[in-house]
């Protein structure tokens, strides 16, 4: 294990932003355009997105031998214009807007099939089998919470099995071994981390609060509670019992950590996450949860990080700019993050600029990820 | 702060007009920081032009970013107002709410729902104190003005001494050109308008 020098001492720089690099994800998006697949870069039949999880969940997930990509996929009924209210453009209730959908791209036959319409968000575990949320109906509509339940297929070509009891605003992350841990959303995009021990068998594991990472070997959860719910934390949780194996109290750290974000990495005994200034690295120890280190980063702010290696030096993630996404490329030990800005020309849906964000899979234990 | 906008002259105006029934109003929603912004509630008698407001700190989430889920707060654009009540009774937020539509937020992709104007208090317009450091349904310090994303107002509480902003703003909405009605209002005229 390689310590961190200097942990939590305030001399944390700026972090410095060339405007090019050739540092990137493994496998990652630009609008539809995929790169990091066997075979070479390809472009799928529609941009991978999540409209309805935001970076709660990955765009989409590979499979363990990499010879497929599960996407999420967003089929807009009507254009909504995000400068005008739904009144102004004529959006009546229950006017379908958009069908999310799930897609599967396999890289060896070439193919791009629908493999779940009116479905998002969904968790791919190393034996094959796959889970995802399935709308009560196939469209998200204006004014109609999209509800509906978490399904789980035991291959690809498995049946889907239904898992939650009761329906309701689910967003799927990962499984963790068997378990299969997932969000429910409130009113307020409030948001209850829940695990599934198999059919009809769900149980919350943290109210209010959200997954920040799955441990190596499945077994625990390190969970996060920002401002909004109380006094900023995070957790390490045992996923078999619910038991708190640790916490720390983030008010009582570097001021500049603030709170944490979800959607994070672990690796070996590490944890990294966004955090209000940037990025922070935490040491997880039985019993134990410490600042190793802060890195501010000068962007508005920081996504989907995740470590390059097992030194837990560098960490890559994405950002937004005006023109789009740009991905980061940081150095704890040089304490700087480069970017990089993959075909800076392309453009997202209806000109929007393009997302271009890290495909992986967040489920443990996985041999890739 | 809490702020007043409205000017000697228009305060005037308005006591001389007697009735607010003919006002037309709708919200703005001034983003400075997580913590601190302003959100106004403003009308007009028509044909006149002139306007009139009456504005409140307010919070919205905990990160500039509108696309973060859960974090960011409310993206800029223009808002239809979906639904009022006065004891609204959900898991996460109660009382005195307006629900807001679903928007995407500035990358043209992400879709920030569930988004409502509201403070933090029961059903019955009371508050659930308890010892605990942060009770869902009691405004007890500064922190509560942080939110997953919608906009929220301040209220007096045993346990601490804010402004009544959210009965204020509830008041002026109806009292100043905002609906009479309860419920779900799909295509209320009464909308919010998010500076970016």
């Amino acid at each position: 294990m390689v310590a961190f020098a200097g942990c939590s001492d305030g001399k944390q720089k700026q972090a410095r932003l060339h405007p090019a690099s050739p540092a990137l994800p493994g496998l990652y998006s630009v609008g539809a355009r995929i790169f990091g697949l066997p075979g070479g870069p390809v472009r799928l039949a529609t941009p991978p997105v999540t409209p309805l999880a935001g970076w709660l969940t990955p765009a989409g997930v590979p499979s363990a031998d990499g010879r497929y990509l599960a996407y999420n996929s967003w089929r807009e009924l009507r254009q909504d214009d995000p400068k005008l209210s739904w009144s102004d453009q004529g959006i009546e209730p229950g006017d379908p807007l958009a069908t999310p959908s799930i897609r599967l791209y396999d890289s060896r036959a070439g193919t791009d099939d629908v493999l779940a319409e009116g479905a998002f968000s969904l968790a791919w575990r190393a034996d094959g089998a796959l889970a995802y949320f399935k709308g009560a109906e196939r469209d998200y509509r204006a004014g109609v919470s999209y509800v509906g339940d978490v399904v789980v297929r035991p291959s690809l070509e498995g049946a889907p099995e239904v898992w939650s009891s009761e329906r309701g605003r689910y967003i799927v992350v990962g499984w963790a071994g068997p378990r299969l841990v997932a969000y429910i959303e409130h009113e307020g995009e409030a948001l209850d981390v829940v695990v599934f021990d198999g059919p009809g068998r769900m149980r919350a594991l943290a109210a209010n609060s959200a997954l920040v990472a799955i441990s190596p070997n499945g077994r625990q959860a390190f969970v996060e509670q920002g401002p909004a719910q109380g006094r900023p934390t995070v957790r390490v949780l045992e996923l078999a019992t619910g038991h708190e194996a640790a916490a720390l109290d983030l008010t009582r750290v570097d001021a500049a950590v603030g709170w944490v974000g979800y959607a994070g990495d672990w690796r070996a005994d590490r944890v990294v996450a966004s955090s209000a200034s940037g990025l922070a690295v935490f040491g997880v120890a039985p019993g134990k949860i410490s600042l190793q280190k802060a890195l501010r980063v000068a962007a508005s702010s920081v996504a989907e990080p995740r470590f390059v290696d097992s030194s837990g030096l560098r960490v890559k993630a994405w950002t937004s700019v005006r023109r789009g996404g740009v991905f980061l490329d940081c150095d704890f030990a040089e304490e700087a993050c480069d970017r990089a800005m993959p075909l800076p020309e392309a453009r997202g849906v209806h000109g929007f600029p393009a997302w271009r964000r890290p495909l992986y899979n967040p489920s443990r234990p996985l041999g890739t990820s | 702060m809490r702020r007043a906008v409205v000017a000697l002259a228009a305060a005037t105006a308005l006591l001389a007009c007697g009735s607010a029934t003919a006002a037309d109003g709708w919200w703005t929603f001034d983003r400075n920081t997580n913590l601190n912004s302003t959100l106004a509630w403003k009308w007009t008698y028509p044909p006149s032009p002139a306007q009139y407001s009456r504005s409140w700190r307010a919070g919205s989430g905990s990160s500039t970013d509108e696309c973060r889920r859960g974090e960011g707060w409310l993206p800029a654009g223009w808002y239809a107002q979906w639904g009022h009540w006065n004891h609204y009774g959900g898991s996460a937020i109660r009382g005195r709410v307006w629900w807001l539509q679903d928007k995407y937020c500035y990358d043209g992709v992400t879709k920030r729902v569930e988004l409502f104007i509201h403070s933090e208090e029961t059903a019955d317009n009371g508050q659930a104190c308890t010892s605990a450091w942060d009770d869902p349904f009691c405004w007890e310090r500064e922190a509560d003005y942080y939110s997953l994303g919608c906009i929220k107002l301040a209220r007096p509480s045993p346990v601490a001494d804010f402004p009544g902003d959210l009965g204020s703003a509830h008041s002026y909405y109806h009292s100043y050109g905002g609906s009479s009605n309860h419920g779900d209002l799909p295509n209320d005229a009464y909308e919010l308008y998010v500076f970016s």
